[in-house]
């Protein structure tokens, strides 16, 4: 046993308004539309039903109708398991956390093949609502929430302040959601395709200063299943795979903001767990070909890309502008069209990323695709980036 | 030291609980007083207001009463909100470095720029108080 873990099979469902409300006379069932994708996940690695020994699921929305979810699940599949079978829950970070307790099963021993999928259900419930229940997760709900703080009330603080400190422009943050939205287009699961200019995202209503409509993302419903395995099992399928050459996980201790003043737009605990990742992988950021980052809004994927030093620091709006961060460029950021444009239905976003980045490997990205993509890097985070999750993966033919 | 009161109309959109410990806190806003806690060991104060001490861990702190004044870090407005803060939109919220070395979030009133000095007012809502920067 080689000890690497292998990333070697993935499934998506499109992402897009999948929820139905009581009043349809049919609607889609969360277990059926997941089911499906782990047998196209399986059938993509190459394996076979009983090669898998467990299964990390996502913990799904309080939307969802069916609970105690992964167990639920465990039975519709028939699948006995001696690894563990578990929901995880840790905000945006969770299909994260759900990819890594996955990946710490195969490392243990306790799995050959694991499993990190779920279901993110919740396009039937208002924004006006749902945001009864996240404004709760982002702050404290005593001396935050009675403010009307919103999830990404935070995000456009950081917008403020790094326009302030940097002299970055409106438009150089816009030009982030453009360039996402050209790459969206190329790929068939991302939930907002058609062409958009600079104009068009600086039109848009504003949702909270200076972020307007098409630099937040929308809300989405989704599903996804990745398969991960030991190196071994991954190379005796003849697939090539994604190994997993570094991880970093940090979190500053913090929820939000710092009680003590900090540079809160340094996202340090973005530093701190890429610094990991890259030592764990023996590389820097000029090894990295492309990233797909975990960036809510403009604004984080430039501060998150600055902070793994994947561009230069004040400079990740103009990077952007100047198309570095484009499939082409010099780093290319979110090729999957990012969670303003390929959607983000929360806690199965971080999947996504996987998905991405089997697909740039196995060179079936279509327009989208990044030539010779060798490494990829991979983000998740909780708060306003208060903790962060880094993978570095490298494609093995 | 007080400080100024700000009448607000109507009732909070989402009052904040208060327990044994915080209750201090909040009835304090209502006689203008602006506190919160230092730790009797290590001498850090800590905000909000605990019963133990973030930084060294120690279970014994000593409520102080806070200048109110600040510097704005950044805010920005809020546009669309939850179902509660409906009827209040839009309306400004902010980071504040109070001038004793505490990072804040609040609302904000007015139009001060960043990194320009704040002081705090209390909002006296008909059902409680709430605190901003302005």
């Amino acid at each position: 046993m080689t000890n690497n873990v292998a990333i070697l099979g993935g499934a998506a469902l499109p992402v897009g308004k999948w929820q139905g409300s009581s009043e349809d006379e049919t609607q889609h069932l969360e277990h059926e539309l997941l089911a499906k994708l782990v047998m196209d996940a399986m059938e993509d690695a190459g394996l076979e039903k009983s090669d898998i020994s467990s299964m990390i699921f996502t913990l799904p929305r309080p939307y969802t109708q069916q609970k105690y979810f992964a167990t639920f699940m465990a039975n519709y599949l028939n699948l006995p398991c001696d690894g563990l079978v578990m929901e995880v829950l840790g905000n945006g970070m969770t299909p994260a956390l759900a990819f890594q307790t996955a990946v710490d099963q195969v490392t243990l021993g306790r799995a050959k093949v694991a499993l990190a999928l779920g279901v993110n259900f919740e396009s039937a419930t208002s924004s006006y609502d749902h945001m009864m229940s996240s404004m709760r997760a982002t702050g404290d709900v005593d001396f935050h929430t009675p403010f009307g703080f919103t999830p990404i009330s935070w995000y456009a603080m950081d917008a403020v302040r790094y326009i302030h400190e940097f002299g970055s422009s409106r438009e150089e943050l816009a030009s982030v959601a453009v360039k996402n939205r050209a790459h969206a287009m190329h790929n068939p699961i991302a939930q907002y395709r058609k062409p958009m200019t600079l104009d068009d995202v600086m039109a848009q209503r504003p949702i909270v200063d200076p972020l307007g409509l098409f630099e937040v993302p929308g809300r989405a419903d989704g599903a996804v299943c990745i398969v991960v395995a030991d190196e071994d099992v991954a190379r005796a399928t003849g697939k090539s795979y994604a190994r997993i050459r570094g991880a970093g996980f940090y979190h500053e201790g913090a929820h939000q903001i710092n009680e003590v003043p900090n540079d809160m737009i340094a996202f340090g605990s973005a530093r701190r767990a890429g610094e990991k990742a890259y030592a764990q992988a023996g590389m820097t950021a000029k090894d990295i070909d492309f990233a797909e980052l975990y960036a809510p809004c403009t604004i984080v994927e430039v501060l998150v890309s600055e902070a793994l030093d994947l561009v230069a620091r004040g400079e990740g709006g103009r990077m952007a502008a100047a198309g570095e961060t484009s499939v082409g460029g010099r780093i290319p950021i979110c090729t999957s069209g990012g969670l303003q444009s390929r959607g983000h239905p929360a806690y199965v976003t971080a999947l996504y990323s996987y998905i991405e980045v089997l697909d740039q490997f196995r060179n079936r990205a279509g327009g989208r695709q990044v030539e010779g993509a060798g490494v990829g890097m991979t983000s998740a985070e909780l708060g306003n980036y208060n903790a962060a999750l880094v993978h570095i993966l490298e494609a093995v033919q | 030291m007080t400080l100024p009161f700000v009448e607000m109309p109507g009732k909070r959109s989402y009052p904040p609980r208060q327990s044994d410990f915080t209750i201090k806190f909040w009835q304090g806003l209502a006689d203008g007083v602006f506190q919160t806690t230092r730790c009797v060991k290590c001498e850090k104060l800590s905000f909000p207001p605990k019963p133990i001490c973030p930084h060294c861990w120690s279970k014994e702190t000593v409520w102080e009463t806070l200048s109110g004044k600040g510097t704005l870090y950044s805010k920005t407005t809020v546009h669309a909100g939850p179902a509660v803060f409906k009827e209040e939109l839009p309306y400004q919220v902010g980071i504040v470095d109070l001038d004793e070395n505490i990072r804040i979030a609040t609302r904000v009133l007015g139009d001060a720029k960043l990194d320009t000095p704040v002081e705090m007012v209390i909002l006296k809502y008909e059902d409680g108080d709430l605190y901003a920067a302005r």
